[in-house]
C-alpha cells in the first residue's frame, strides 16, 4: 500500500498545493472573461479534485474514497464542462462573462474573502489531528469566492459556473476535514449536482429563447 | 411498511412515465395519492403508540417527529392530488399529453423526495432529498412556461441550490464535529444525539449557523426567501399549495433536527437567539410586503414567509409551551395555508387574474370559494374560532415570559400584517363582480376535499383532541424539550 511509503508529512504538502492551485483556479475564473475559458478553469479544478481525492484514497487505503475520486473526475471533469460547452455553443455570440464589479475591485474582495476564511475555519482546523487540516481554510476561501462569482455574474452561464465552483468547494473543505462524507451521500451528491446542471442548462436556453439574452437583469418582471 | 411508504410515489411516478391514456394517469395519480395517505396514517399510528420504525439497516427510522411529518405531507399531499385533477383538466385543457404526464409525474416525485427528507436518519441523505424536492419542483413552478414563469424558476432553482449548498457545508461541519471528537464516522442524527456532548463545540456553533441559513432557504426564512414569493405565486396552485404548506415544513423539520444535536452540544441559548432573529426579520420583511400587496397570490406567498417566523419565533422563545405551539402552529399553517392556495387556483380560473384590484364581488360571484377563503384569511390572520389563533398565543404567551421585547415586537408585526391582508381580502370578497362574469364557482365539486381543511382547522381551535397532544408531547420528547 502506498499509505506505508508516503508519510503524513508529503501528504500534506502535498494536499497544500493542490488545495492552493485549486484556489488560484477559482480567482482565475474572475480574470478570465471568455466562457469557454471558464469553463475549462473549472474542468482542470475539478480534475486537480479528482486526483487529490485519489492520493488521499491511496494513503487511507480507502476503496469507496477511490470510487469517490473516480465518479468526481467523471461528473465534474468531464460531463459538466461538456454540458456548459454545448450551451455556450449554443447561446450565440455573447460570450463575454459581464461581471458586475470589474476585475480589480473583484480581486480586492477575493484577498478579503480569504482573510475572512482564515479567520473562520484556522481555529475550527486547529483541533482537527489529519494531515490534511492546514488547507481546510484555503478549501474554505474556495467556497466564499465560489459564492461571490454566483452573485457577481449576470450571465446564467456564469451563476452556473459560480455554483459548480462553491460546490467543489464545499467537496475540498469536507474532503480535509473527514475524508469525505459516505460514500452514499457522495453519491448522492454528485447525482443532484448533475442533475441540477442538466436542469439550469435548460433554463438557460428558456431565457435566452424568451428574454433574447441570458442577461440575467433582463429577468425583473416579478418586481413588488 | 415504512419501505412501502416510499415505494408508492415512486412507483406511481414511473407508471404515470410510461401511460399513454389522461385517464390512466389520473387513476394511477388517486390510487397512489390515496394509497400513500393510508400508509402514512397506519405507521403515524403505530408510531404515536410508542413503536419506533426503522428500515433499510438504519437508512430510515421513523420517530414521533418523522411521524408528524409524514401525516403533513400524506394528507394536504392526498387533498391536493384531488383538486389537481381538476385543476389540470381546466388549466391545461388543450396541452399535450406529455405536459399532463409531466405534470403528474413530478408531483409524486416531489412527494417521494419530501416523504425520504423526513425519514431518514442520514443528515447527509436527508440533504440529498431536500436538494431533489427543489430538482422536483422546477418544472412545476415553470409549468405555464410563460416569461415570469421561467424568471420565477430559474431564481428559484439558483437560489435553493445555493442555499442547500451553504446547508451542506454544516451537515459537512457537524460530521467533522462527530468524527473528530468521538473518532467514529457518524453522521446519522440518532447518533449524533445520543453523543452530542463530546462534540467540539465551536464546530457546531458555526456549523448551525450554516444550518440555518442553508435550510432556512428551503424554509422560506429572511433574508434568503426572495425566490419564495415568485415561485409559489407562479406555481399552479395544487403544487403552490404543497409548496407553501408542506415543502417549507420540510426545511423547518431539517433545522429542528439540527437544533436538538445542537442543543445537547452548546445549550439552548445560541440556536435560540438566532432562531429569534431571523424569525423577527422574517416577520418584518412580510409584514413589509404585506401592506399594499397587489397580488393575492403573492400575498399568501409573504403571509408564509410570516409563518414560518412565528414558527422560529415558538422554536426560540423554547421552553415546553413555545416549542408545542411552534409544533402546533406548523399543522396549522400547513392546512390554512393549503386550504387558501386551493382556492386562488379557483379565483384565479374564475377571475383569470392574480392581481388583487381585478377581483372584486368573490361572495357574489362564486360563494362557496368566496367563503372558504374568507374563513382561511380569518384562521391564517389568527382569528378565534380556528386553530392558529391557539398556537399563536401559545407562543407569544410563551415568548412574553421568557423574551418579552422580541414577543412584544412580533405582536406588533403581527397586527401590521392583520390589518394588511384584512384590507386585500375585503376588496376581493364584497363589492360588485365583473357585469360579465358568469355566476358560480369554477370546479365546485373539486373543492370537497377542502372541507378537511376547514374542519381540522376549526375541530383544533376549539378543543384540544388528547390523541393530537399526546403526540405532539411525544415529538416534544423527540426533541429534547
Amino acid at each position: 500500500m502506498i499509505g506505508d511509503s508516503m508519510s503524513a508529512e508529503v501528504l500534506s504538502k502535498l494536499v497544500n498545493l493542490s488545495s492552493f492551485a485549486a484556489l488560484g483556479l477559482t480567482i482565475l475564473l474572475i480574470v478570465r472573461a471568455r466562457l469557454e475559458g471558464q469553463v475549462r478553469v473549472f474542468g482542470l479544478q475539478s480534475l486537480i479534485l479528482a486526483l487529490l481525492t485519489m492520493l488521499i484514497a491511496l494513503y487511507t487505503g480507502s476503496l469507496e474514497l477511490f470510487g469517490v475520486g473516480i465518479a468526481l473526475l467523471f461528473v465534474k471533469a468531464v460531463i459538466i464542462p461538456r454540458v456548459l460547452n454545448r450551451s455556450v455553443g449554443k447561446i450565440g455570440i455573447v460570450r463575454i462573462a459581464a461581471p458586475y464589479l470589474g476585475t480589480a475591485p473583484a480581486l480586492i474582495i477575493c484577498a478579503l474573502l480569504t482573510i475572512v476564511a482564515f479567520y473562520v475555519m484556522a481555529p475550527i482546523a486547529k483541533s482537527n489531528l489529519l494531515p490534511t487540516k492546514d488547507a481546510m481554510p484555503l478549501a474554505f476561501a474556495g467556497v466564499l469566492i465560489g459564492f461571490f462569482i454566483m452573485v457577481n455574474r449576470r450571465r446564467a452561464v456564469t451563476q452556473i459556473l459560480g455554483f459548480l465552483i462553491m460546490e467543489n468547494g464545499i467537496f475540498l473543505l469536507a474532503l480535509l476535514a473527514t475524508y469525505g462524507v459516505p460514500f452514499i451521500v457522495e453519491m448522492g451528491v454528485f447525482l443532484d449536482v448533475l442533475v441540477a446542471v442538466l436542469i439550469m442548462e435548460v433554463f438557460v436556453y428558456h431565457i435566452k429563447d424568451n428574454f433574447d439574452s441570458i442577461d440575467v437583469r433582463e429577468l425583473g418582471i416579478l418586481k413588488e | 411498511m415504512l419501505l412501502s411508504l416510499l415505494l408508492i410515489p415512486l412507483t406511481a411516478a414511473g407508471l404515470i412515465a410510461v401511460t399513454r391514456r389522461r385517464v390512466l394517469i389520473e387513476l394511477v395519480h388517486i390510487v397512489a395519492a390515496m394509497a400513500t395517505l393510508g400508509v402514512a396514517v397506519a405507521i403515524a399510528v403505530l408510531v404515536w403508540d410508542g413503536n419506533l420504525l426503522s428500515a433499510a439497516g438504519n437508512l430510515f427510522r421513523v420517530d414521533a417527529l418523522s411521524a408528524l411529518m409524514i401525516s403533513i405531507i400524506a394528507l394536504l399531499g392526498a387533498i391536493a392530488s384531488l383538486y389537481a385533477v381538476g385543476y389540470i383538466r381546466a388549466e391545461l385543457a388543450d396541452a399535450h399529453l406529455s405536459r399532463i404526464r409531466l405534470f403528474f409525474l413530478l408531483f409524486h416525485l416531489f412527494i417521494f423526495t419530501m416523504l425520504v427528507a423526513v425519514t431518514t436518519d442520514n443528515l447527509g441523505v436527508m440533504w440529498i432529498a431536500v436538494e431533489g424536492t427543489t430538482l422536483a419542483t422546477v418544472f412545476l413552478v415553470n409549468l405555464r412556461h410563460t416569461r415570469a414563469s421561467i424568471e420565477a424558476a430559474y431564481k428559484y432553482l439558483i437560489l435553493s441550490s445555493v442555499g442547500i449548498a451553504l446547508a451542506f457545508i454544516g451537515t459537512a461541519l457537524v460530521y467533522y464535529a462527530g468524527a473528530a471528537k468521538a473518532g467514529e464516522i457518524a453522521v446519522n442524527w440518532s447518533t449524533l444525539r445520543a453523543g452530542a456532548a463530546s462534540l467540539n463545540a465551536d464546530v457546531v456553533r458555526l456549523a448551525f449557523v450554516f444550518i440555518l441559513v442553508g435550510y432556512g432557504t428551503k424554509a422560506g426564512l429572511a433574508p434568503m426567501h426572495t425566490w419564495l414569493p415568485d415561485a409559489h405565486s407562479e406555481a399552479p396552485a395544487p403544487i403552490s399549495a404543497l409548496m407553501s404548506g408542506v415543502l417549507l415544513n420540510v426545511g423547518l423539520y431539517a433545522i429542528m433536527r439540527f437544533k436538538a444535536v445542537v442543543d445537547a452540544a452548546v445549550g439552548p441559548v445560541f440556536a435560540a437567539h438566532l432562531l429569534i432573529g431571523v424569525g423577527l426579520l422574517s416577520l418584518l420583511i412580510a409584514a413589509a410586503f404585506l401592506v399594499a400587496q397587489g397580488n393575492y397570490k403573492r400575498m399568501l406567498a409573504y403571509s408564509s414567509v410570516e409563518h414560518i417566523g412565528i414558527v422560529c419565533l415558538g422554536l426560540g422563545f423554547g421552553g415546553y409551551w413555545g416549542v408545542f405551539g411552534a409544533l402546533f402552529h406548523v399543522v396549522n399553517h400547513a392546512l390554512a395555508k393549503s386550504l387558501l392556495f386551493i382556492l386562488s387556483g379557483n379565483i384565479l380560473l374564475k377571475y383569470h387574474s392574480a392581481e388583487i384590484r381585478d377581483v372584486r364581488g368573490l361572495m357574489r360571484a362564486a360563494p362557496w370559494t368566496g367563503a372558504l377563503f374568507l374563513a382561511g384569511i380569518l384562521a391564517l390572520i389568527g382569528l378565534p374560532p380556528f386553530a392558529p389563533f391557539i398556537s399563536e398565543f401559545i407562543i407569544f404567551r410563551a415568548g412574553l415570559e421568557s423574551y418579552p421585547l422580541a414577543a412584544a415586537t412580533g405582536i406588533i408585526l403581527l397586527l401590521v400584517v392583520f390589518g394588511a391582508m384584512l384590507a386585500s381580502v375585503n376588496h376581493m370578497l364584497y363589492g360588485e363582480p365583473p357585469a360579465d362574469l358568469a355566476r358560480g364557482d369554477a370546479l365546485r365539486l373539486w373543492l370537497a376535499p377542502l372541507a378537511v381543511n376547514f374542519a381540522l382547522l376549526l375541530a383544533l381551535g376549539l378543543t384540544l383532541p388528547a390523541p393530537f397532544e399526546a403526540a405532539l408531547k411525544q415529538v416534544l420528547l423527540v426533541l429534547g424539550v
